[in-house]
């Protein structure tokens, strides 16, 4: 049902889309969109990761990383990153933990431009992210704020799905990124990196997909 | 741009060998690669298929089997598979399976051949075959261990002195009173300032003395016609290597227009170094009781490590360390006959294994035994008895500790006549099994070290006959040497030992330098081959057309590779004041070094499958 609802929502809003005057949200809305009935193992993907200044629902992106993928593999080629220029005070305990100063902040791009870029790549791909609803959040935010549109994200969770595929683990700790890839073998990568974040999670995915069965529908994944 | 793939960039620059590219490469190399994902048990190639990538393990690890049957490699984090396969055109030979989930970094083949062409480093890794690549592994580890040799110049080492020098027509008489009169112990034989030939104190008595040649000759008749020389500027590593290579100790130094400057010696050289491996050689030699021997053969383990941090190489360090030891044993042997009078009957002081072999590191026991001639009598017995008894205490004191296996003189059945020790040694070869074998490979490495060396040889002789017409007793020979446990990786390895501390360790002797041991001592013995070190034994084999030239040099490369960590690891623990052994973490090896052990256990494996193809049939 829930499923239902959300891809309801998700088409209502490319509809929308279809009637902006910007390009990047009419070519999002004309994409080629996976059907949710494929087998998750052929949808085109996109891991992306926001690092914000903190944890406010108005918090403003300072970095954002993102690699394209799919089951066959990561080509690395198609990683992207940008700092965003900020005119905000840091909050300093968000400075801490990305290591993104002022100085850096204020050499970013805008982030209109950001946004153009990786709602471009975003077009057509099922957004995979560890805690997905903060980046569909502020994707839809951004969006809201830029068009007047809020562009509809179709997301796969790790979380989400670490949870349902390691149902009975003691703590929330277990379910962190870092926890979830040792469980699966995956390498410790230094955290709070826009771009070595979305690689986790994208790696992340590869493997939690070797877990499930071979043709599990791309419908099933999906967190709204 | 601010944030790069840096987790992916800096696990390339450890990791051989991507480690031999600049930054800047390896930057860019990130940005081909693709990441992909295997749950254990999933299988990543399949023998036959086609391959378009080089595959590197990022996490978890893999095992290769050959026609996806038998087993050839097991790799970890950092190891790098399937370039055979892009280096013959892309068709897979080894099918490759995760062992456990595993996360694998692909690089496109059109990338691997690019950088294969643009870096010579890069390009000697994927050498087509593991033989090249343990030899390019040998000359790195000698390049690197040769600093300080490298820099130092023949000139500077014996700057021009006026070599003491003769004419070609001079009698041989006349040249060693010369020699003797200058106090020399080589003579450059020059004509015309040129120089023709060299003559040296081993020449007078092997070409001279021992051929009963007229004193009268001219010294042209017997000098070393034509020696090979070096320009004054040429390097003292270049200098040891042509000693090395050519088995001499002399080299003239020629100056810019071909004059001669200066002769070289061996002994210049380990002056220069401050080594003190001749100071206590001669300290050895020149002991006057037992105590002093034993003083001066404690400074032994401290000169091998000094070997070792001048830059010696593994042959050099083991023979030398060799060299004293059986000075420790003559000189051992020659005071307690100053103890006990003179013996009765003649007889030899004979070592077994790898003194015999002339491989001794630091840290080994003693493995050594009395032959005495057949006259010999019951009181006779008894004298060899107190001093075999006596040699037995005094190697122990001197660090040359009491053999586990009782394979030492102060045991009766040690101290044989000769024709007691061809019984033995008959009963060994013609009704072998597997537990005599096991326990009687070690006579096979024999050499006198003191008394009568015609002795020995007279038991040797007729020990290599029977041994090279008797197949069953090679073939339990072959088979024996499989029970090596020859490790496939370093880390995930069923093979690997918890030292005292639960570290993992592998043996480096028993896993690696027994195995190439067996397999030269069981071909040597199958050809007759008298040969005893294992270096001799492989060549000897290669020269008899018994072995592959290369396959020679690839046994001899793994051998003296896996002999410089070993003498590293040693030296470090004599340095450290800990008993030397030979119990290696894989922990303490860079990267690249165990890259390199790999490619040696796999020459070491090549060569036991081999060794039991040919020889060890024959047994039910």
């Amino acid at each position: 049902m829930r499923e239902r609802l959300g891809r309801w929502r998700f088409a209502r809003g490319l509809k929308a889309c279809t009637a902006a005057d910007d390009e990047v949200l009419t070519q999002y809305a004309g994409a080629a969109w996976p059907s949710p009935d494929i087998p998750a193992r052929e949808a085109p993907l996109l891991a992306l990761d926001f690092e914000l200044d903190g944890l406010a629902r108005n918090a403003h992106v300072l970095q954002a990383g993102w690699i394209g993928f799919d089951s066959s593999g990561i080509a690395l080629a198609g990683a992207r990153s940008v700092d965003v220029r900020s005119l905000r005070q840091l909050d300093d305990s968000a400075v801490a933990v990305h290591g993104i100063g002022e100085e850096r902040a204020r050499q970013g791009v805008a982030l209109q431009e950001a946004a153009r870029s990786f709602l471009g790549d975003l077009a057509g791909r099922i957004l995979v992210a560890h805690g997905a609803s903060i980046e569909r959040d502020v994707i839809r935010r951004i969006s809201k704020a830029m068009f007047g549109i809020e562009a509809p994200v179709c997301s796969i969770c790790t979380l989400q799905l670490e949870r349902r595929i390691s149902p009975n683990l003691v703590g929330s700790d277990a379910y962190r990124l870092s926890a979830a890839r040792k469980r699966h073998n995956l390498p410790g990568y230094a955290q709070h990196d826009a771009l070595s974040d979305a690689l986790a999670a994208a790696e992340l995915f590869l493997a939690q997909l070797s877990r499930l069965p071979a043709d599990v529908r791309l419908g099933s994944l999906e967190s709204w | 741009m601010a944030s790069e793939l840096s987790e992916i960039e800096s696990f390339l620059k450890a990791t051989a060998p991507f480690d031999r590219l600049g930054d800047e490469l390896v930057r860019a190399i990130v940005r081909k690669i693709t990441v992909r994902y295997y749950r254990s048990g999933d299988e990543i190639l399949r023998s036959g298929e086609h391959n378009n990538f080089l595959f590197v393990v990022r996490s978890g690890a893999v095992e290769l089997r050959l026609a996806g049957d038998e087993l050839t490699a097991r790799l970890e984090r950092g190891g790098c598979f399937a370039f055979p396969s892009l280096l013959r055109g892309g068709e897979v030979r080894n099918t490759t399976t995760a062992l456990e989930d595993t996360l694998a970094y692909l690089l496109p083949a059109d990338d691997f051949h690019a950088l294969r062409e643009s870096s010579q480093g890069f390009r000697d890794y994927f050498a087509d075959s593991e033989q090249e690549r343990i030899r390019s592994a040998v000359r790195d580890l000698k390049r690197n261990r040769s600093h300080t040799l490298e820099q130092i110049t023949i000139g500077s080492l014996v700057p021009h002195r006026d070599p003491v020098s003769c004419s070609p027509n001079l009698s041989i008489a006349d040249a060693a009173s010369l020699m003797s009169d200058r106090d020399v112990s080589t003579l450059a034989v020059c004509s015309d300032g040129r120089l023709k030939g060299i003559f040296t104190d081993k020449d007078l008595r092997n070409r001279v003395v021992a051929m009963r040649r007229s004193l009268d000759a001219p010294i042209a008749d017997v000098m070393t016609p034509s020696p090979l020389t070096l320009p004054e500027g040429a390097s003292l590593s270049e200098a040891m290597g042509m000693m090395a290579a050519g088995g001499f100790r002399h080299i003239p130094a020629l100056g810019p227009t071909g004059e001669l400057r200066a002769i070289l010696s061996a002994t210049d050289i380990l002056a220069h170094l401050g080594d003190s491996a001749i100071d206590t050689g001669m300290l050895v030699s020149n002991s006057a009781t037992p105590e002093a021997l034993i003083a001066a053969s404690k400074q032994i383990p401290e000169g091998f490590a000094r070997m070792e941090a001048g830059g010696f190489h593994a042959e050099h360090t083991m023979r030398f360390t060799s060299a004293l030891g059986e000075a420790v044993h003559r000189r051992a042997a020659q005071l307690v006959e100053a103890e006990l009078g003179s013996p009765p009957v003649p007889y030899a002081l004979l070592a077994f294994g790898s003194l015999a072999r002339g491989e001794q590191l630091v840290g080994s026991d003693q493995d050594n035994g009395i032959v005495m001639d057949d006259a010999v009598d019951g009181a006779g017995r008894e004298y060899f008895a107190a001093l075999g008894a006596r040699v037995s205490d005094i190697l122990n004191d001197a660090g040359y500790v009491y053999c586990n296996g009782g394979i030492m003189a102060k045991n009766a059945d040690q101290r044989l006549t000769i024709g007691e020790w061809r019984d033995r040694y008959s009963r060994w070869i013609s009704d072998p099994d597997e537990d005599s074998i096991l326990r009687a490979t070690i006579f096979f490495d024999m050499r006198a070290v003191h008394g009568s060396a015609e002795l020995a040889a007279n038991l040797r002789g007729p020990v290599l006959e029977q041994a090279k017409s008797s197949p069953l007793f090679i073939s339990y020979l072959a088979r024996d040497a499989q029970r090596s446990r020859v490790p496939l990786g370093i880390f995930r390895n069923l093979v690997l030992e918890k030292s005292a501390d639960g570290e993992k360790v592998f043996d480096a002797k028993a896993q690696a330098i027994l195995p190439v041991i067996d397999i030269a001592r069981s071909l040597a013995l199958s050809e007759g081959i008298a040969a005893v070190g294992t270096l001799e034994r492989l060549d000897a084999l290669a020269e008899a057309g018994k072995m592959a030239r290369g396959d020679a040099e690839s046994l001899k490369d793994a051998f003296l590779l896996v002999n410089e960590l070993r003498i590293a690891h040693q030296a470090a623990q004599v340095r450290a004041g800990i008993a030397p052994d030979n119990r290696i973490a894989p922990a303490t090896l860079s990267p690249l070094e165990r890259d390199y052990l790999k490619d040696a256990f796999s020459v070491v494996r090549a060569g036991l499958e081999s060794l039991k193809r040919n020889l060890a049939g024959g047994i039910a």
